[in-house]
């Protein structure tokens, strides 16, 4: 169906999170953007959690053996399709032969190939999603290789030409706002380090996977020996170990850990930790829990209007 | 006895409860999965988290609610899993600090660790990786500063008076005192975890 020709720095299968096996001790999984996969499985008229390949910084190419239908979204400015451009955001036809390349974007992190019907992948504690750690999902539990053969489920062809909607294309410029309540050990912060985690500007340090992000930039040390006893965390939960620099944990993160959880990054805004990159300025905007679950109604609302809608319209 | 359990919102869609001990946390945390309103329900050493979705906030609360009065029975049956461990060396390159601050040489410290004995009180952190408690409460050993970008499967440290087993090579906070040989986490296996909460283990000096 389509064969890799460049993995890039790491493209993976990504499809449904890996749910109910926290207490395991295994990580939700799936895609580190789940809004952009969403996106590009729209446009192909698939469950919006269907199997995807995620690249990582670009650097990708494959050779499609069929005629199918693909999308991609997230990072990147589009998709060279052997002679020819197209853009991110909407259907695009393949032709059996042709090569289809993913240039590395000039900001944002993750790009989102959707093929239609979605492609196969090994289902591990119910997801097909790829966590390398414990090689799980995806093809054998790891990054994809060069002259890795990836298949579709079903018919790969649609006829219908799709594009998202303008004002639903989320847009990455290495700056980001991300709304965040208070956590469980806020209150180890001193006055100041909670002022400053909430009204200063970080910088993604080099540490950004799909595990979590180093902020970098205001050193906040909590009044803890580093010693709290081991509690549950959650994609979102803001750490922050004894050095002071804060973690954002993300997709792949641990279930549970030991340092204070100092704030939590809103349900509304995880999918753009998924596009943060080193170098990449965040701030974060304090909400309460009310305030935060207002803010996720009306974003799901409004995606829920595209993201559901009968495809046909 | 029926603890008054009152939740703390930690984050817009999640609550977390606090509990006595590990043994409490895991016996509440099956009883809150046992409801199946929450889309997950994580125990801690003395907490349980349950994540929701905040469209669905009224019928967790609801939920919660019930769990009030639960009568929290930790299972009596109790097995033995036997590891064997290489101690210190490569393998365990923070044994040495962890006998400095402990004023013990390394022989007594592998007698005393061979000897305790141990129970896994939670599983989490990563695949199949063990909190395990029996070492003197009077153990007060720091996790590591900068956290370890890569400890290799099977390390085995140990923070505060825990010892922790790392199922999978991944990154990692805790000083590491040794290496096991047994395979703790295998995702063909109908149980693909060696350890679970309330086992006794045993470690042997190889």
């Amino acid at each position: 169906m389509l064969r890799i020709v460049k993995p890039g720095l790491q493209t993976t299968l990504q499809g449904a999170s890996r749910k109910g096996y926290r207490h395991l001790g295994i990580p939700f999984s799936g895609p580190a953007d789940a809004l952009s996969m969403a996106l590009a499985n729209r446009l192909v008229d698939n469950a919006i959690d269907a199997t995807c390949l995620e690249i990582t910084y670009g650097g990708f190419e494959a050779e499609f053996e069929r005629d199918c239908t693909i999308a991609v979204t997230g990072a990147g400015e589009q998709v060279l399709i052997s002679a020819d451009a197209a853009p991110l955001h909407q259907t695009v036809q393949i032709k059996a032969g042709d090569r289809v390349k993913i240039e590395r974007p000039h900001s944002g992190t993750r790009s989102y190939l959707a093929i239609r019907s979605g492609f196969q992948a090994r289902v591990q504690f119910g997801s097909t999603s790829t966590y390398m750690p414990a090689h799980l999902g995806g093809i054998e539990g790891r990054a994809l290789q060069l002259d890795d053969v990836l298949r579709a489920i079903s018919d790969p062809e649609f006829e219908l030409e799709k594009q998202t909607p303008e004002s639903l294309r989320p847009f990455f410029d290495g700056r980001f706002a991300l709304r965040a309540t208070r956590s469980a050990e806020t209150e180890l912060l001193s006055g100041a380090a909670c002022n400053s985690l909430f009204n200063s500007t970080f910088t993604v340090g080099r540490q950004a996977t799909r595990m979590g992000i180093a902020l970098e930039g205001h050193d906040l040390a909590p009044e803890s020996d580093g010693m709290m006893e081991s509690a549950p965390v959650f994609p979102g939960t803001i750490q922050c170990p004894p050095s002071g620099q804060p973690i954002v944990l993300l997709c792949d993160a641990q279930t549970t850990g030991g340092y204070p959880r100092i704030a939590h990054i809103a349900r509304c805004d995880r999918h753009l930790l998924g596009q943060a990159r080193p170098g990449d300025q965040i701030r974060l905007l304090h909400r309460t829990p009310v305030q935060a679950v207002e803010d996720y109604e009306r974003k799901r609302a409004l995606l829920d209007h595209w993201l559901l809608a009968d495809p046909e319209n | 006895m029926s603890p008054q359990l009152e939740p703390r919102r930690i984050a817009d869609d999640v609550f977390e409860f606090t509990v006595e001990s590990s043994r409490a946390a895991q016996a509440l945390a099956a009883e809150l999965r046992s409801l199946n309103a929450a889309e997950e329900v994580v125990a801690g050493l003395k907490t349980v988290s349950v994540r929701f979705d905040p469209i669905d906030l009224a019928k967790m609360e609801q939920a919660l609610a019930t769990i009030d009065h639960a009568i929290v029975t930790p299972s009596n049956k109790i097995e033995t899993v036997d590891l064997a461990i290489q101690y210190g060396g490569k393998f365990g390159p923070d044994l040495r600090m962890i006998c400095e601050a402990t004023n013990l040489s390394e022989v007594a410290f592998i007698e005393l660790h061979t000897q305790c004995l141990h129970t896994v009180e939670m599983i989490g952190f990563t695949p199949g990786f063990a909190y395990i408690s029996g070492l003197p409460e009077s153990f007060a050993i720091p996790r590591l500063n900068t956290p370890r970008s890569r400890v290799a499967a099977g390390s085995v440290g140990v923070s505060s008076d825990f010892t922790g087993i790392y199922a999978l090579a991944g990154p990692g906070g805790w000083p590491l005192i040794g290496r096991v040989q047994n395979q703790l986490f295998d995702p063909e296996s109908d149980t693909p975890f060696l350890l679970s909460p309330g086992q006794r283990v045993r470690f042997k000096a190889v």
